[in-house]
């Protein structure tokens, strides 16, 4: 008895942990809620679609939230998301392979990272129109990328063979019965959740957040830091634009519009507070996958865009809304 | 003409923990200037904020132009006539002149602000007290003297009848201190009360009329200046009782460990030189703003060194940036722990380890937990810090406790010069004995202890050697055994005296 009660302890003692446990009862509970009214919700067909088009938010969420735990803001995540989408789909379009195509694109998404963290981390500037600035530059690489046109189709410059196994390889093969794109998607969570928690990168990512007076008096190179941030975010955009290539076929000029709102609200929605330092990667899972349910839900039951994107906003506003009404009572106490 | 237009008596204040004003008093005369004397924590600017409203008396009776008062709104005071001119400026940079003066009581036309009226208003003003400033400049636009001048301006815009100004020569250069002089002079003949709060002792004998002087919040005397000398106020602003006992192990003095040379940073470190041994406290005493904090700054890499060479046994080390200090084995325990020192929001587990993760990160920059427990817990159980587990948020500790993990997460690294910044300010009488027992460990330990404070008992009561600091420069130095108070605060109220070199200059003009 005394024994779990200490686990059970040491699970919730986890800072961030009690928000994105929440955000994963909300996610169950929307769930739940959208199958009783849609039986079709709970089929496995519905399910596996689910977990495929979460990945995209799941990146993102991934992406932003580690930005948004520094205390900054990436708005550029959507804009980096078609210059990949753009670059690798443009060069497989043209016949190069698609390991060069991939290899080239993430190349390019990570200088956009690296710009950040310059113009951030070392400049100085708010990272609000730092990111803005690189947000409208990288959309123009994107449009540029094939001439201001989207891309002709993968295959038709691959070849059958080679456009299909890429585009299974991203999107529409399966492993282990679940989509492929979920699961890079759960593979770079992971593995960034485990560089957030246990490396010494993700103390200096969670410090800078905290307080970055003292984080600087205890030594750590706040550039350094920030960079690897911005690396970490853009590298989430690339693969959310190789996955939207293997998705569509094709390049899209207009791929990931918006993509960086997503990603707060799926940091937000899962805990990870936009004033840096404190939140849990955990919550930017549960943010995606409520956001993930929503859309799917309201479109399965029929719901009009319009009512999926009001629903939405007031998710959002309602989650730090709860949060900071809680922290005001907690503090009075 | 000369009658009293203020008098405070019987003022008592509390702050939890500490009795700021314990039964002083206060008067001020009409057409005179008062000078407020007092070593830092003598209760001066609680006085003056009670009476400009900024807080409220505990108990006591305030009396203004002869009328008594209960609790003041800060607005209240305002309209009694009690302005108080702050030393950090209150203005906002990017509004002109003008529209300063007017804020928040904007001369309006119809729906829209008078601009022009306004400009002419203040330019009224200005003019009055020979203040040659265009009114529809930007302020941020002028140098901090003509700011100054501006928030003068501004007080004697609500027709201010009592002026307080707090340190108001401390950025003025020597020509401008000449001009705020002669405005004053110029407000005490209009018939206006002044109070005169300043270190710089050397400064009243141009201005000053009388002189209150407080200790440890209570009310010394009050004299005439001409029938005083420099040396009797000094001896009544010291003379503070020393209750606290303090802690002090004696040690053999081993070799030279750090030694500082000819550092320059900025204003606030001009010149200094100086050397710490193993096995001694080096106590760097002084008032508030003389600079210390920005010397451990400077030798820490957080700000930029104009100049000065920085060694440690002996060799010189570059150090541009904390993590090169760090790596050095030099380490800084930072003056406003909730600023500088902890991220209140993380666990003390990740406070403690932050400057240490080279020493506990294994491949791949992975954090080795259980070496990281450990070191948490030995540091958690050798500062005695009060705490349920390692999990908690530094931020929801008690003052004392908070210290000691900014403290800790320097104590786990083989550090070979330690350097505190005032390091028991806003703590309790347990907690800072604590630190005076650790201090003394390091000092045992043959590391160099560097002591920031601004406490006079606590220094002489700590250190071994006592280096006394005023306006960025080192002013002097002393044994700690045969220090006197009256002697370290001769030294730290040591300024350059800037008017005399203006009557030299203005002689060599003539």
């Amino acid at each position: 008895m005394n024994a779990i009660n200490e686990k059970k302890k040491s699970i919730t003692a986890i800072r961030g942990m009690g928000a994105a446990l929440v955000g994963f009862a909300g996610w169950l509970v929307l769930y739940v809620v959208f199958g009783l009214i849609e039986p079709n919700i709970f089929t496995t067909n519905n399910m596996l679609n689910l977990l495929r088009s979460m990945a995209k938010y799941l990146l993102v969420g991934v992406g932003q939230g580690v930005i948004l735990i520094t205390g900054n803001i990436d708005l550029s995540i959507g804009s980096v998301v078609a210059m990949s989408a753009m670059i690798s789909a443009t060069m497989m379009s043209k016949g190069i392979s698609a390991i060069v195509a991939i290899t080239a694109a993430i190349v390019c998404c990570l200088l956009v990272g690296l710009i950040n963290g310059l113009l951030v981390g070392k400049f100085k500037l708010p990272p609000f129109i730092a990111t803005l600035g690189t947000m409208f530059c990288a959309r123009g690489v994107a449009y540029m990328a094939n001439g201001n046109r989207n891309t002709d189709a993968i295959v038709s410059g691959l070849g059958k063979e080679a456009g299909d196994a890429y585009q299974k390889f991203f999107y529409y093969g399966k492993t282990f019965g679940i989509y492929n794109a979920f699961w890079i998607a759960f593979v770079i969570f992971l593995a960034v959740f485990f560089i957030m928690s246990k490396t010494k990168t993700g103390r200096h990512i969670y410090a800078i957040g905290s307080n970055v007076e003292a984080a600087k008096l205890s030594g750590i190179n706040v550039f350094a830091a920030t960079t690897k941030a911005y690396l970490i975010s853009a590298f989430c955009s690339a693969v959310v634009g190789l996955i939207l290539a293997g998705q569509a076929g094709m390049g899209n000029m207009e791929a990931g519009n918006c993509y960086e709102m997503y990603g707060v609200a799926a940091g937000v929605i899962g805990g990870i507070s936009p004033l840096g330092g404190s939140g849990l990667l955990l919550g930017a899972f549960a943010g995606a996958g409520v956001w993930q349910t929503l859309e799917n839900g309201l479109g399965i039951i029929g719901a009009p865009v319009g009512i999926q994107r009001l629903v939405i906003g007031v998710i959002v506003a309602g989650a730090v809304l709860v949060d900071v009404v809680f922290r005001q009572g907690s503090k009075k106490t | 003409m000369k009658d009293t237009i203020v008098s405070m008596q019987g003022i008592c204040k509390s702050f939890p923990g500490v009795k700021a004003l314990d039964n002083a008093r206060f008067e001020l005369r009409s057409g005179e200037v008062m000078a407020l004397l007092g070593e830092n924590g003598a209760g001066k600017s609680t006085l003056m904020k009670i009476l400009s409203g900024v807080y409220t008396r505990d108990s006591g009776t305030m009396e203004i132009f002869g009328k008594s008062y209960d609790d003041l709104l800060p607005k209240q005071a305002q309209q009694l006539g009690v302005a108080i001119i702050h030393q950090e400026l209150n203005m906002c940079p990017h509004l002109s002149v003008a529209e300063n003066m007017f804020l928040g009581r904007e001369i309006m036309k119809g729906f829209t602000v008078d601009r022009k009226a306004m400009e002419e208003a203040a330019k009224q003003i200005l003019d009055d007290l020979h203040i040659d400033i265009d009114p529809g400049e930007t302020v941020g636009n002028l140098p901090v003297s003509k700011q100054q001048m501006v928030e003068i301006a501004k007080a004697l815009s609500v027709d201010a009848k009592v002026l307080i100004m707090d340190e108001p020569t401390s950025a003025l250069t020597a020509k401008e201190i000449g001009e705020l002089f002669r405005i004053i002079r110029k407000l005490r003949d209009d018939g206006c009360g002044i109070v005169y709060i300043s270190h710089r002792l050397e400064e009243l004998q141009h201005i000053v009329d009388r002189v209150t002087i407080m200790r440890d919040g209570q009310y010394i005397t009050c004299m005439d200046f001409k029938d005083t000398t420099m040396d009797e106020i000094i001896t009544h602003m010291v003379g503070r009782e020393i209750k606290e006992k303090f802690p002090r192990v004696t040690c053999e003095k081993g070799e030279k460990v750090f030694e500082v040379r000819n550092l320059n940073a900025g204003r606030m470190v001009r010149d200094v030189s100086f050397a710490l041994y193993a096995g001694e406290i080096v106590g760097f005493a002084g008032l508030m703003g003389a600079g210390r904090t920005e010397t451990t700054r400077a030798i820490f890499g957080v700000d930029h060194k104009e100049s000065g060479e920085i060694l440690l046994d002996g060799k010189p080390i570059p150090i541009h940036t904390p993590a090169d200090a760090i790596k050095a084995g030099i380490v800084l325990v930072p003056e406003d722990r909730k600023k500088d020192g902890l991220c209140t929001k993380l666990p003390i587990r990740e406070n403690i380890a932050m400057p240490n993760l080279d020493l506990l990160c294994g491949g791949f920059g992975v954090v080795n937990r259980k070496k990281e427990t450990a070191m948490c817990e030995k540091a958690v159980s050798d500062l005695k810090i009060k705490t349920p587990n390692l999990e908690i948020d530094a931020g929801g500790l008690s003052g004392g406790n908070q210290q000691k993990v900014v403290v800790g997460k320097w104590l786990a690294r083989n550090s070979r010069v330690v350097i505190f910044d005032e390091p028991t300010r806003g703590i309790d009488v347990a907690a800072k004995v604590e630190i005076y027992n650790l201090m003394n460990q390091l000092k045992q330990q043959g590391i160099a202890v560097m002591f920031v404070s601004s406490e006079m008992p606590e220094v002489m009561g700590v250190a071994d050697r006592i280096i006394v600091m005023c306006d960025g420069r080192i002013t002097g130095e002393l044994m700690a055994r045969q220090a006197s108070q009256t002697e370290i605060l001769t030294l730290a109220t040591k300024f350059e005296n800037k008017l005399a070199e203006t009557a030299a200059e203005e002689g060599q003009d003539a």
